[in-house]
């Protein structure tokens, strides 16, 4: 170091010791905070910066030991979140702060998502694997806003979510311009048509308070979301007395069982009923609904239609008989709907004509209850109540919750008279299902070599990779039926269920938070995804590689938004008028996606596109490979339309 | 069980020598396989069919066309006047002779294969 620059800089040590002494004693006295000119011959060198740094502290604060943020973290924690999800944003600043540093980002920890409709995506897949929902952070006004379609998606599916959205109520503290867009009256008023309960906290004991009561409002079935809006003064300000705070205790729910006459009713009409049959819709919500469904269905020998809002029935039971669903309805003298949201689509088969028309395709006479918890919790202005049945008897409970008292039931009924006809109808059953099955099997082989690849084929050649592990379907974008007809969903965690609004966007977002709470149980988690779908929220695919969760996506690309092309061919075929422009404003041509590459520049392995069959089977090897190392994975297959 | 499949096996061969297809298609008029298959593609049955007639699905399942066990005059009424969902194809939008083709088309398509030759279809 030279003579000269050593003297400068114990010149300005010098000087910085000196400043920050004078600092510190006027730090006490702020309002005498005015500092003496400086006599400039006292300085070594004159440093004009380092006297702008070196003033004593001003009358505003610039530190802080507390603040709401930490203490609404100390009350989230006690309902054991693993996991938040977020897209950053202003509005909630303090809590993220406190999340990260003082809660040291774990129990919850925060994950980074590109779009919020991503991250409440996200923690819908996740409530479906792990029975609770997660909490989601967005921007009061915009981050709400993009988040809506996924809340409606999980209000519909009836899945939980813990929204909570920063905002700033008082006006007078709203700086910034942005900060004025970003502020509502009342946030919650966008999304209160699909969201259970929603509150504003006025103060940090009140949030303690609304923030344990909307965690048991969504855990109550129906589940649906709750929303919580959160002041950002309230997050960010210290506490003035945290022991004068006090956080809940979270009780435990029990779901609403249904009630014993009724009950008692169904059990007696199950057991005299000649052609009994249920039908299963959003049933099993937890890992006993599938268990206890069979034991019901095996003490009456009764076909079970499971219609996959859930996994509610394994589908290698004889006594599952989705697939003979229009034979078995138009037979049937006793239907039961457990959680069935659309009854009346379940009894009739609707033609999408220029008239449009519904037919009923089961008995008239056929007796029909529905035990459903959807009937406590009706809302007006979304519509996915779906039309209207005139059923004989609605249970308004829990159906899973409800199961045990009516099996129970039902066995106290059974006679030996009963007990024989119900052997009778259930070697029936088992051999109608095989004949199904095999048929199922003979049906895969067509077009087994084609290209662009059957689904048949590619669910076959996946399942074919997978069977030997603890495997997960996380996602099936479009709902195709092979997997149902090829592989043993003999498991809870098996499948679960699809979007419930059928609003697009979900799939690939759902599965991976689905994909999340499977790693903890090692569980191999696969989604078939479409092209449309992942088009929506391709960000999807960086918070995988980020968080490095677990999962292979199947493309199912078929290069359009197929649905609404055959809409198009059926609206043009009404006119005459040729299907030549049908694909205008539905395909996803010109240029073709490459979904490998896409993958790739967000870090997720990929390999695609692959349209000759022949070589699907090697390359979903090598990416299950990746995917059982803990890292997400993509196959980009050219499949069939449908 | 192994009667249904010694059933298929034994339709499925008979196909191949010709035999059954000439029977369910004996009200059929003579078609062009391959102008049916271009009428096909083009007029987009296999939108919902699939490109080799496997069947697939809209709102409800598409039915399986390959080697199909309809006469020619049910097929004919389905295309024209549809149950269903399907849309209707006027003989301004197809002639009875892409008709004919069309159906000539799905009578030569191999169709089912038997499952033993498949062994991941018995995971």
């Amino acid at each position: 170091m030279s003579k000269r620059t050593r003297q400068d800089t114990i010149g300005r040590r010098s000087f910085l010791k000196a400043a920050t002494a004078a600092g510190a004693a006027l730090g006490s006295t702020p309002a005498a905070a005015q500092p003496a000119p400086p006599s400039t011959a006292a300085r070594p060198v004159p440093l004009p910066d380092i006297a702008a740094e070196t003033l004593p502290p001003p009358a505003d604060p610039v530190h802080q030991s507390s603040s709401g943020g930490d203490f609404m973290l100390d009350v989230l924690k006690t309902m054991g979140f693993a996991y938040v999800t977020q897209t950053p944003a202003s509005t909630f600043r303090g809590l993220h702060e406190a999340i990260i540093n003082y809660g040291m980002n774990a129990q919850p920890e925060l994950l980074s998502c590109a779009h919020e409709e991503i991250a409440v995506a996200m923690a819908h897949g996740y409530a479906k694997i792990e029975g609770t929902p997660l909490p989601v952070m967005v921007q009061s006004t915009v981050g709400l806003q993009h988040a809506s379609m996924a809340l409606y998606n999980a209000y519909c599916d009836q899945a939980p979510i813990y929204m909570i959205v920063g905002n700033t109520v008082d006006a007078a503290k709203r700086g910034f311009s942005f900060e004025w867009a970003h502020s509502a009256i009342d946030p919650a008023a966008i999304v209160r048509d699909y969201v259970k309960w929603d509150d504003q906290p006025g103060s940090l004991q009140h949030f303690a308070e609304s923030a344990v009561r909307a965690y048991q409002i969504a855990m109550t079935p129906p589940m649906a979301p709750v929303l919580l809006s959160l002041d950002s003064e309230l997050q960010e300000n210290p506490i003035a007395n945290r022991a004068a705070l006090r956080v809940p205790k979270l009780a435990q729910v029990a779901p609403p069982q249904g009630d014993a006459e009724a009950v008692a009713d169904t059990a007696r009409q199950l057991v005299k009923a000649q052609n009994p049959v249920i039908v299963a819709d959003r049933m099993a919500r937890t890992p006993q609904g599938m268990a206890r469904l069979v034991e019901l269905a095996e003490a009456l020998q009764c076909p079970v239609i499971d219609t996959g809002g859930r996994s509610n029935f394994p589908n290698r039971h004889y006594l599952c008989q989705t697939g003979r669903s229009a034979a078995l309805l138009a037979q049937a003298d006793l239907i039961v709907g457990l959680e069935l949201n659309d009854f009346y689509g379940t009894l009739h088969a609707f033609s999408d004509r220029i008239v449009r028309r519904s037919r009923r395709i089961s008995r008239a006479d056929a007796h029909t209850i529905s035990i459903t918890a959807r009937q406590l919790s009706p809302r007006a202005n979304y519509q996915d109540f779906q039309r209207y049945q005139d059923v004989d008897l609605v249970i308004a409970a829990d159906a899973e919750q409800t199961l045990p008292s009516l099996t129970d039931q039902v066995k106290r009924l059974i006679d030996a008279d009963r007990r024989s006809v119900f052997e009778v109808r259930g070697k029936s059953l088992q051999a109608s299902y095989h004949s199904m099955v095999e048929q199922w099997k003979s049906d895969a082989t067509i077009g087994w070599d084609a290209s662009p690849i059957t689904i048949a084929r590619l669910c076959a050649e996946l399942y074919d990779q997978i069977r030997n592990d603890d495997w997960s379907m996380v996602g099936n974008g479009n709902r195709v039926v092979w997997p149902r007809r090829l592989w043993n969903f003999d498991r809870h965690y098996r499948w679960i269920g699809s979007s419930g609004g059928s609003g697009i966007g979900y799939n690939a977002p759902a599965s991976l938070g689905a994909a999340l709470a499977n790693r903890k149980y090692g569980r191999l988690s696969v989604a078939i995804q479409g092209d449309g779908d992942l088009m929506f929220c391709p960000g999807t695919l960086w918070t995988a590689a980020h968080h490095r969760i677990p999962i292979l996506y199947v493309m199912h690309n078929n290069r359009a938004w197929h649905q609404e092309l055959m809409y198009l061919q059926a609206m043009s075929n009404r006119h005459d008028r040729g299907l030549h422009n049908a694909h205008i404003g539905t395909t996803l041509t010109d240029p073709n996606i490459d979904f490998a590459m896409m993958a790739k520049s967000m870090g997720v392995y990929s390999e695609g596109p692959i349209d000759n069959p022949k070589d699907l089977a090697p390359a979903l090897k090598r990416a299950l490979a990746v995917v059982r190392k803990g890292q997400p994975a993509l196959i980009d297959a050219i499949v069939e339309s449908r | 069980m192994d009667r249904l499949f010694g059933l298929n096996v034994l339709a499925i061969a008979a196909l191949f020598l010709g035999i059954a297809s000439a029977a369910w298609a004996q009200d059929a008029p003579k078609g062009d396989a391959g102008n049916g298959r271009k009428v096909y593609l083009a007029d987009g049955c296999y939108q919902c069919h699939g490109r080799v007639g496997q069947g697939g699905s809209m709102n409800g399942a598409a039915p399986i066309l390959a080697q199909t066990r309809m006469p020619f005059p049910a097929f004919r009424n389905q295309v024209r006047n549809p149950v269903n969902d399907m849309p209707a194809y006027s003989e301004s939008m197809l002639s009875d002779k892409d008709l004919a083709d069309i159906f000539a088309f799905v009578l030569s398509l191999p169709g089912r294969r038997p499952v033993s030759e498949f062994p991941i279809l018995n995971n």
